[in-house]
């Protein structure tokens, strides 16, 4: 009978969590996502599906979480890409010698690590997904308010200050590629930290991916933070209207949908000629918007980009990230170090694009609100929305909501473009 | 770490200086597209008729925004004008 107690007490998880209680923590961390995507409704599409996968990777014996591939020293022979199993030991074949996890089939993959290994190298690992979600973003992205307000697009430049500042001083305590992959974060655009993470430093994309998409939730507490640090009253009433009236635009535009199309095809020729590392994400992001931009002869592709794909590369994308949090993984200084530095990153950005806005209005008779240099960061549409409520508190009649979407989206392109120019300078 | 701090510093540099001339080039891009397209392909604008409605808000979304804002404040609200900003 003692025997049969012994077997079910082994069968469950029950031993392992008594000999290592800080996979409570995890547990912890994974129900406190949960009810800020639910309760608190923060980037719900997101952060539930990387909180489940927290909490699915972090039971004994589960087989759910993501092993890292990491380089193993054996006495004198260095293994590369070798996987450590929950165990401790090496993912060894039959001669005894550790795998490659690169030279390794999907199919042994997903039999002798699991399911969500599988997924993982699948679809994340091999850095398929970003850009996925990258051109669903874009078939949702209208950059008509950035074509009427061309030279605000400028900010979206700005505001990756943010992104550089924190590599400086990241770099002290972090590898450079370390560093590279959290400064991104003051990108504030979820799938360029997670593309440029597996790029320089894939064993922090759990901590990184949750930074990056929390700050992102935090938009509505941030901006106004760092705008009520840096701004004066009598810069936040400046009335964008009452500005275009005063010094209207030699501009007009006799057929945007013509324009709409060109646009994209253009975008991606100069990108890809300059930063070719960022044609992935701005490719995609631009393919994306052309689709939607072309009308009914692509609107099945359209609805396909922006709907189905989308919705679930999102799910693979949050339960992967999520899974990839396991104890061993996010318990570490490491991670205080991502949280810390990437909230530095987001403020700097944000800062960055501000003080961009208060320069020119030195040299500009047409004065610019600085909440528009503000939203030069991407996190589309929501710091837009946000820099919105916060004009509409100090004149109702302000709405600067079409204004800050140009920087905004110019700030998707921005940041896509820097973390670009960390792949190139800091990848392998 | 010196090096670190000097590499950082060079793709600080670097990084921010690519990202502004893209952004440049976009805005001018955009500026040169929106003569060409205006030269070359405009839109044939629509003829206006003369007896066209002409209320600033359709009717349809006036009592979609009376209902809106009834709901909302619960009857005690009503639009007396509705205004095109």
């Amino acid at each position: 009978m003692e025997e049969i107690f012994q077997k079910i007490y082994d069968m469950t998880a029950l031993g392992a969590l008594i000999d290592q209680p800080q996979f409570l923590i995890m547990y912890a961390l994974a129900f406190l996502l949960l009810y800020l995507g639910i309760k608190k409704e923060f980037e719900p599409l997101l952060l539930v599906p990387i909180a489940f996968g927290v909490l699915i990777a972090n039971f004994p014996g589960g087989g759910m979480g993501v092993l890292a591939a990491v380089d193993q020293q054996v006495g004198d022979v260095v293994y590369h890409n070798a996987i450590r199993l929950a165990d401790g030991s090496l993912w060894c074949n039959a001669e005894g010698i550790p795998y490659n996890i690169y030279e390794v089939g999907l199919p042994q993959i997903a039999h002798d690590l699991g399911i969500m290994n599988f997924l993982y190298y699948a679809l994340i690992k091999s850095g398929l997904l970003p850009p996925i979600i990258f051109m669903g973003v874009g078939a949702l992205t209208d950059f008509g308010p950035m074509l009427r307000n061309l030279k605000l697009a400028i900010f979206g430049a700005g505001a990756q200050f943010g992104i550089f500042a924190v590599l400086l001083v990241a770099c002290n305590f972090f590898t450079m590629q370390e560093a590279g992959s959290l400064a991104i974060i003051g990108g504030a655009d979820g799938p360029t930290a997670i593309f440029t993470t597996l790029k320089l430093a894939p064993h922090l994309l759990g901590p990184i991916a949750i930074a990056a998409y929390s700050y992102m939730a935090l938009v509505p507490v941030i901006v106004p933070l760092v705008v009520k640090l840096t701004c004066s009253k009598k810069e936040l009433s400046i009335n964008m209207k009452e500005q275009d009236k005063l010094y209207p635009s030699k501009t007009e535009f006799k057929n945007i949908r013509a324009l709409k199309i060109i646009f994209p095809i253009a975008v991606t020729t100069i990108v890809a000629i300059i930063v070719p590392d960022a044609v992935a994400l701005v490719g995609m992001l631009m393919f994306g918007n052309l689709i939607k931009e072309i009308g009914a002869n692509t609107s099945r592709i359209f609805d396909a980009a922006s709907n189905a794909i989308m919705n679930s590369a999102t799910i693979f994308l949050g339960l992967c990230v999520g899974a990839t949090m396991t104890v061993d993984a996010f318990l570490n200084w490491t991670t205080i170090g991502i949280v810390t530095g990437g909230f530095f990153a987001f403020g700097f950005s944000i800062f960055g694009g501000i003080m961009l806005v208060k320069i020119m209005n030195l040299f500009s008779k047409k004065k610019i609100n600085p909440l528009i240099g503000a939203t030069g960061l991407s996190a589309v549409p929501m710091a837009s929305r946000v820099a919105n409520d916060i004009a509409l508190k100090y004149d109702p009649r302000n709405h600067v909501l079409n204004y800050c979407m140009s920087s905004n989206v110019a700030g998707v392109i921005g940041s896509a473009v820097a973390a670009g120019i960390l792949i190139s300078f800091l990848g392998s | 770490m010196e090096g670190n701090v000097f590499e950082a510093l060079k793709l600080m540099c670097i990084g921010l200086a690519t990202v502004f001339t893209v952004l440049l080039i976009i805005i001018f891009l955009g500026k040169l597209l929106v003569r060409l397209v205006n030269k070359i392909a405009p839109e044939e604008e629509q003829p206006v008729a003369k007896n066209a409605p002409s209320a600033a808000v359709d009717a349809n979304v006036a009592n979609a925004i009376a209902l809106a804002v009834q709901q909302l404040t619960g009857g005690k609200g009503k639009v007396e004008k509705i205004e095109k900003l």
